[in-house]
């Protein structure tokens, strides 16, 4: 169900409109969004996540719900995605069953290949570049290490954190299959250009590899 | 209206301070000890500062802790980690999705929900919930913030509006929940007044005679 050519998955961020913004991403192509708002409540989130999986549907994209698997799994999500302070992958895999895609965010191979082992589909390595869409405490990791969790494991890896126009080409070319965006496209002018410009660099880029 | 009751829901509930510092669940371990077998109880587990994965070892390390006693373990809103955790069930908020979403993965999980209105007492019934809780019945600190108390009237309104049980919460005390049951309530909901385990066994032996005689 993830993709094989190189996607954009777009995650909501705290400030906005979620659902205006997940379809300006699915407009300009994104092929995964994911619903992460740590501050609302479970109504306003289920509303949401309604909304947005409608969208996802309407243009064949995946739809993830960021640590809540119970508004997933009452949504209908293809899938949520977890960090390392969320639900224990293995708790989640027995709530989601086999059919849902379950991502889980890593920031080293071993973590890597823990996810892998608990039954993640795949995973988001991060953070790539310096960010400030999310308080970080630690040094981003570079562009560099994703070869090493790319010898790791053995499913998909969307690269995460920083990833704008200027540098995206660099985690697919070290062995991302996806880049995961959140201010790239929520704080531009436009923002489903901006989802637009960022797939159509990531492809263009593909054809070049083959 | 005659009460549906589930074959096992006690009439008291306590529920946790909302302060546990680390998850460690110090307080609500300490109560779970100081249950006796004579007075079945529902423990609510509302740690909303915690985060899931917290939550989840906290709910197991309870769960444990509830082996053998006449206690219920309930999570608030998290009806994703209560099922992980195979706990009793979940509590939703008034604000929360809507209830009959859950039973795909919650299975046969009692499954409560806060009201603030016979309307929303009547929507909550409708979508299967088990239980409700209704509050503020009087003043008390912990909920000024959500405005006055909605009085022994409105919650008689409530229980007479379903026919599922009600649990009345909002400073309640020994003397005032025997007025809750004349109004139809089936038992009571507390936070703070359980909160000193010092006065903890004599509360329990006073809210059995009033609640189960």
């Amino acid at each position: 169900m993830i993709p094989s050519l190189p996607f954009l998955c777009f995650i909501t961020d705290e400030s906005h409109s979620p659902v205006d913004l997940a379809g300006k991403a699915l407009e300009g192509g994104a092929a995964m969004i994911q619903l992460r708002h740590k501050s609302a409540n479970g109504d306003q989130l289920y509303q949401w996540a309604i909304a947005i999986q409608a969208l996802c549907r309407k243009h064949k994209a995946i739809f993830i719900v960021n640590d809540r698997v119970d508004i997933a799994l009452a949504a209908g999500a293809d899938g949520v995605h977890l960090g390392q302070q969320d639900l224990p992958a293995a708790a989640a895999r027995k709530l989601l069953g086999k059919g849902r895609i379950m991502g889980i965010s890593v920031s080293s191979p071993q973590e890597a290949l823990a996810a892998e082992k608990n039954g993640a589909d795949y995973i988001g390595f991060g953070h790539i570049f310096p960010t400030g869409s999310k308080a970080k405490t630690n040094d981003p990791v570079g562009p560099e290490s994703i070869a090493d969790v790319r010898a790791a494991i053995k499913i998909p890896i969307i690269a995460i954190g920083g990833i704008s126009g200027k540098n995206a080409l660099l985690p697919i070319n070290a062995g991302a299959s996806g880049i995961a965006v959140i201010s790239a496209v929520s704080r531009a002018d436009d923002p489903k250009k901006a989802a637009r410009q960022l797939v159509e660099l990531l492809q263009t880029n593909y054809e070049h590899c083959r | 209206m005659s009460i549906d009751v589930p074959a096992v829901l006690p009439r008291l509930c306590i529920i946790s301070s909302g302060n546990d510092p680390d998850g460690s669940g110090l307080l609500i371990r300490r109560q779970i000890e100081l249950l006796r077998p004579s007075l079945p109880c529902l423990m609510q587990i509302r740690e909303k500062h915690l985060d899931a994965s917290t939550l989840f070892r906290l709910s197991l390390t309870l769960k444990a802790a509830a082996t053998g006693k006449n206690v219920l373990i309930i999570l608030n809103e998290r009806a994703d980690i209560a099922a992980a955790a195979a706990l009793d069930g979940v509590h939703m908020r008034e604000s929360s999705y809507p209830p009959d979403r859950l039973r795909s993965f919650t299975g046969r999980m009692l499954i409560g929900k806060s009201v603030h209105s016979a309307e929303s007492a009547l929507n909550a019934a409708q979508s299967g919930v088990d239980y409700l809780i209704f509050g503020p019945v009087f003043d008390t600190p912990s909920k000024r913030q959500y405005g006055k108390p909605q009085g022994l009237d409105k919650l008689g309104e409530v229980c007479g509006a379903v026919s599922i049980p009600v649990l009345a919460i909002g400073g309640i005390t020994p003397e005032n929940t025997p007025r809750c049951l004349s109004e139809g309530a089936y038992g009571i909901a507390a936070l703070s007044l359980f909160s000193d385990t010092s006065r903890f066994p004599g509360l329990l032996t006073t809210f059995e005679k009033i609640l189960y005689s």
